[in-house]
């Protein structure tokens, strides 16, 4: 920049030169001129290239003013002409037009100019007035107006120079102002220019980022008061920012040194650790085979001292498996065994691989299930599926999968027959049900009416009211059902077992009847009914035994009367048990005179019917009897019908009504020894005694010749008494008489 | 109360209180029921109101006979008699006032009270039962002031002639014994199963049922129901009623009796039968018009039923309260 800038000075410096020149110089002159101009265009100051163009030219215009002016000056032959030829080459002694120029005043000029322009006029129109007024050619006057007026055309013309002149002049004043704008201009450009780069380079630094910036330093608070006064260095930093942050960033430093050593120490003790770990398993494995050998050696020994831990030990160990209701169960029954119930034995069957499979990943297994339903689901309706049919059996079935472990409660009663549950858990379902089989030491099969007594379907059914164990406990699996359409869990009893209320509470499963609250597993749940049920269970085994027994003897008409019930009847008892049969619900049912007792509510589906027929003489008594599940204790329900002169029934006789009573209600008497296992027979043996009284009080028609049919054997105090003319049926013991209630 | 015991539940007296709005029934357990007869006759009676609002066990046998005076219900047990105050008994409070039990010869058994009826010309109750002989119990002084014997057999039932006073007196021996009340002594004696249109030898010849109006006097049991006139002690007509009747009552110009079988026969006394009305219990132990209050005019049964039938019109059976 500056070269060109020094450029353009030289040049205007030489073009000054050269121009003081001009007016000397002829051709030669301005040959060289355009020599040297080709000299500065081949010194390549291209910017300028176009200007000294143009000077070039006008520098030519005025070349050729300068020869006419020359021309016009050498004809003149001026007095200032030879002051210059004598002065040579002196510039001090040339002629100037231009300092001529600058004495002169335009304004004069112009008026002279006028004058001439008016005296030129006056002296044409004088010399045509001259002429017109034939003058001829060359006359002195018209000469000496010839000559004036040539002056003036001097005049005139010396006048026009000056004006060009003073026009070149004005132009080259223009011209070298307007050269120093532009030189100004370009200093100005150039200025700015480096303003904006400066400007440019601060907001970089000002950009620039530190990569302290992202490290996270503690607070300045905790700086000053952790950091050592060496690095703090508070009466530097508290009021300089900068050295702040640099000591902050040294505190960082050395606490990083600190937590790296720190970390390193570290991991180094957990190494050792690790490898003291290895070395004390090691040990610990190095232990087992020895520990199993003592164990198999000391086998003999608990067989020898009946205690069996290592059994108790497997059976534990298998115990994990089982499911949380059937866990609680195992483990209330075990200690409800050693506590109170030494007949107690808990066993675990089922295939442990896959209990063991089962209960491994709980959380995994159920994402896979819903997993791979939806694979199912696609595959399905990939592939076409089988048959609906088909497919809802397989739901039905995973339905009602059970658990692979299912656990054996023995229960022994004291006539060594024993009492088989098998409790299973349905996984999906969340319920328990039972299977229950009695086995005895002795073969019970002789009694055919029996059959329906020890049947694990009915066994256990009713154990505390209402309890048929035929449908699901467990509210929620109603939607289930729906689901897979079963129509009613019942239809699966047989094949699952029983979904008793004991046996959800034995497992520790409460579903409450109405309210949706949840199911809770519980212990205290199962211990509070552990020994009531099974109390409750072995009650029902004897008494399904000791009835098994009376029905056999049943069977053969003999009504079997234990010695202690022998005081509750008279010794003669003539009236015969004929027959004892088992008959069905619909068969009880169609019997009109049974009709109170269903009216009554009291003849269930679970319950058990039988038919006793009672026979002296002519005389049949028939009796329908309802055995409730729950005996003894629900009493059997009898209701009568006596043929014999007639069909008469409880319904239509108040004597049979009576008879009836004797035996329903006034069944106290006849319970026997607790638990009132004889309650059946001697029910069936007061009902004979009954037939008895009725027969032998029955009012003589004295139309009718010949003796009685039934002759009066039994002593009574009275025959008939009260508004419905009762019969005395109630015996008194000591006396041996009978006597009204 | 199990369900087996209201199965074999009988109820054998009923007897109306004073106002008339509640009705007191014994059965063979010795309780009596209190049912409030406004509340289940009210139009917004619910199933609750059938219920009885008390009961009480009065005595340890059935208790056959209910009666009541104008404060008192006198209830008869195994061999004893009861009064109870109409008005603790509405309030629900059950205390005796006073048990008094007639003289009988010791025995084994004690005789049960078959029947009881009142005097009111002499504040008499008149008492039947199973010691063949009728006792007089003076309800002022509370003494058994009489005993008419005369019966062979024990007594199913006694009643009083309005008119002249005398007590009649029915029993298992078959004979309807008239008594003088003032000389005690007997003054006829009907035997109704040596009447051939009367007698039924099938059925015995017990009578178990005994009432009159003016010279008129209705009896049967064991013989045919039939229709006596007392002053030719002959029988008038005979109503062919098939099983033994054991309540008969006269009722405007009709007879209405029950007993044996399930229904409430209306004769006339000519001596046809106009109408049997079916009804719950299987055989009838005691019937009772409610006359103690005209807005609750009802005929209620009683019988080997723990349901006692309501009849607000003597033709259908409007409901039953049960025990």
């Amino acid at each position: 920049m500056r070269l060109t800038l020094g450029a353009t000075r030289h040049k205007t410096q030489r073009r000054r030169r050269s121009r003081s020149r001009f007016v000397i110089v002829s051709q030669p002159g301005f040959r060289s001129k355009s020599a040297r101009c080709g000299v500065c265009h081949r010194r390549g100051f291209l910017l300028f290239h176009a200007n000294t163009v143009l000077q070039h030219k006008e520098m030519s215009s005025d070349a050729l003013k300068k020869r006419k002016s020359k021309v016009v000056r050498s004809e003149g032959g001026t007095p200032e002409m030879k002051r210059i030829r004598a002065d040579g080459d002196q510039d001090v002694r040339v002629y100037k037009e231009e300092v001529e120029l600058e004495s002169r005043d335009p304004e004069q000029d112009f008026l002279m100019y006028k004058e001439s322009c008016e005296s030129l006029a006056s002296l044409m129109s004088d010399i045509q007035n001259l002429k017109a007024n034939g003058e001829k050619e060359g006359s002195a006057e018209v000469e000496q107006k010839r000559m004036q007026s040539c002056i003036h055309f001097m005049n005139l013309k010396k006048l026009n120079r000056l004006a060009h002149m003073r026009l070149k002049k004005g132009r080259d004043q223009t011209h070298e102002a307007k050269q120093r704008v532009d030189v100004l201009h370009l200093q100005l450009q150039n200025l700015l220019y480096e303003v904006m780069h400066l400007q440019k380079e601060i907001s970089k630094c000002l950009e620039f980022k530190s990569k302290h910036e992202e490290i996270d330093l503690v607070s300045e608070e905790e700086f000053f008061q952790e950091a050592p006064p060496e690095i703090s260095r508070p009466q530097l930093t508290k009021h300089d920012s900068h050295q702040l942050t640099l000591a902050r960033l040294d505190w960082e430093l050395e606490q990083r040194k600190r937590l790296a050593e720190q970390y390193k120490e570290s991991q180094a003790s957990k190494e050792t650790i690790l490898k003291s770990i290895e070395v004390k398993k090691e040990h610990l494995s190095s232990l087992q085979p020895g520990l199993n050998a003592i164990m198999q050696a000391s086998l003999p020994v608990q067989e020898y001292l009946s205690m069996p831990f290592e059994q108790t030990q497997k059976q534990t160990e298998i115990a994990r498996h089982l499911p949380p209701a059937l866990y609680v169960l195992f483990v209330q029954a075990n200690a409800y065994g050693q506590a109170c119930d030494k007949n107690l034995s808990v066993s675990i069957s089922g295939d442990v691989d896959e209990a063991r499979a089962l209960s491994k990943p709980p959380e995994d297994s159920q994402d896979d299930e819903s997993d791979s339903d939806a694979e199912e689901e696609q595959e399905k309706t990939k592939r076409r599926r089988p048959t609906i049919g088909g497919q809802l059996d397989d739901r039905r079935r995973e339905m009602l999968k059970r658990h692979p472990l299912s656990l054996c409660v023995d229960l022994k009663c004291k006539d060594s027959s024993i009492l088989h549950l098998s409790f299973f858990y349905l996984m999906n379902l969340n319920i328990m049900t039972v299977k229950a089989k009695v086995s005895t030491p002795t073969d019970l099969n002789t009694a055919i009416s029996a059959g329906e007594l020890l049947k694990s379907e009915t066994l256990l059914s009713c154990l505390n009211t209402s309890d048929q164990g035929r449908e699901t406990p467990n509210p929620a699996n109603r939607y289930q059902f729906d689901k897979v359409g079963i129509a009613t869990f019942e239809d699966f009893v047989d094949e699952l077992g029983h979904p008793y209320m004991w046996v959800q509470k034995l497992g520790g499963l409460h579903f409450p009847s109405d309210t949706s609250e949840g199911v809770h597993v519980g212990s205290s749940l199962s211990a509070s009914h552990m020994q009531s049920t099974m109390k409750l269970l072995r009650a029902r085994v004897q008494s399904r035994l000791a009835l098994h027994r009376q029905f056999a003897s049943l069977e053969h008409s003999i009504i079997p009367i234990s010695s202690e019930c022998q005081d509750l009847f008279p010794t003669k008892i003539i009236s015969r048990l004929a027959r004892w049969i088992p008959i069905s619900h619909q068969d009880y049912a169609v019997l009109p005179y049974t009709r109170p007792v269903i009216d009554a509510g009291l003849a269930n589906d679970s319950d058990l019917y039988f038919m006793a027929v009672i026979e002296r003489g002519t005389a049949r008594l028939d009796a329908a009897v309802v055995l409730s599940p729950r005996y003894p204790e629900i009493s059997p329900l009898f209701s009568l019908s006596l043929s014999w002169k007639g069909e008469r029934s409880g319904c239509t006789d108040d004597n049979l009504r009576a008879m009836e009573s004797e035996v329903n209600v006034f069944r106290k008497e006849l319970n026997g020894l607790r638990p009132g296992h004889q309650l059946l027979t001697n029910q069936i043996a007061r009902l004979c005694v009954c037939l008895d009284v009725f027969l032998e009080t029955e009012g003589q028609d004295d139309s009718v010749e010949g003796p009685r049919e039934f002759p009066r054997e039994k002593m009574c105090l009275r025959t008939v008494r009260g508004p419905n003319r009762l019969k005395p049926f109630k015996y008194n013991h000591p006396q041996g008489f009978f006597s009204h209630r | 109360m199990g369900p087996v015991e209201l199965l074999h539940m009988s109820v054998f007296s009923q007897s109306f209180s004073p106002c008339g709005r509640f009705l007191a029934a014994g059965n063979n357990y010795g309780e009596i029921g209190l049912f409030s007869l406004s509340a289940a006759l009210s139009p917004d009676a619910t199933a609750a109101n059938q219920k009885p609002v008390l009961t009480f066990t009065a005595h340890d046998g059935p208790i056959f006979s209910l009666i009541s005076t104008d404060v008192h219900l006198l209830s008869a047990g195994n061999g004893e008699i009861s009064g109870w105050s109409w008005n603790d008994l509405i309030k629900k409070t059950v205390r005796p006032l006073w048990t008094k039990r007639p003289s009988c010869r010791s025995s084994l058994e004690v005789p049960e009270i078959n029947s009881m009826t009142l005097n009111p010309r002499d504040n008499n109750l008149v008492v039947g039962g199973g010691d063949n002989n009728v006792h007089i119990l003076d309800m002022e002084h509370g003494v058994f002031k009489a005993v008419l014997q005369g019966h062979t057999d024990y007594i199913h039932c006694v009643t009083i002639r309005d008119r002249e006073g005398d007590i009649l007196s029915a029993g298992e021996d078959g004979a309807v014994r008239v008594w003088d009340s003032r000389t005690s002594e007997s003054v006829h004696c009907i035997e109704v199963y040596k009447h051939e249109s009367c007698a039924r030898p099938q059925f015995g010849k017990w009578l178990s049922c005994v009432t009159t109006d003016s010279d008129w006097m209705l009896c049967g049991g064991g013989p045919s129901l039939s229709l006596w006139h007392l002053r030719s002690l002959s029988p008038a007509s005979v109503f062919p009623l098939i099983g033994c009747q054991r309540q008969a009552t006269f009722h405007q110009d009709m007879i209405i009796a029950a007993g044996d079988g399930a229904f409430v026969s209306h004769c006339l006394l000519g001596g046809e039968v106009k109408a049997q009305i079916p009804c719950t219990p299987q055989s009838i132990n005691t019937l009772q018009l409610n006359t103690n209050s005209s807005e609750h005019r009802v005929l209620t049964v009683g019988g080997s039923s723990r349901h006692m039938d309501v009849f607000t019109n003597l033709s259908y059976r409007a409901f039953s309260l049960h025990f």
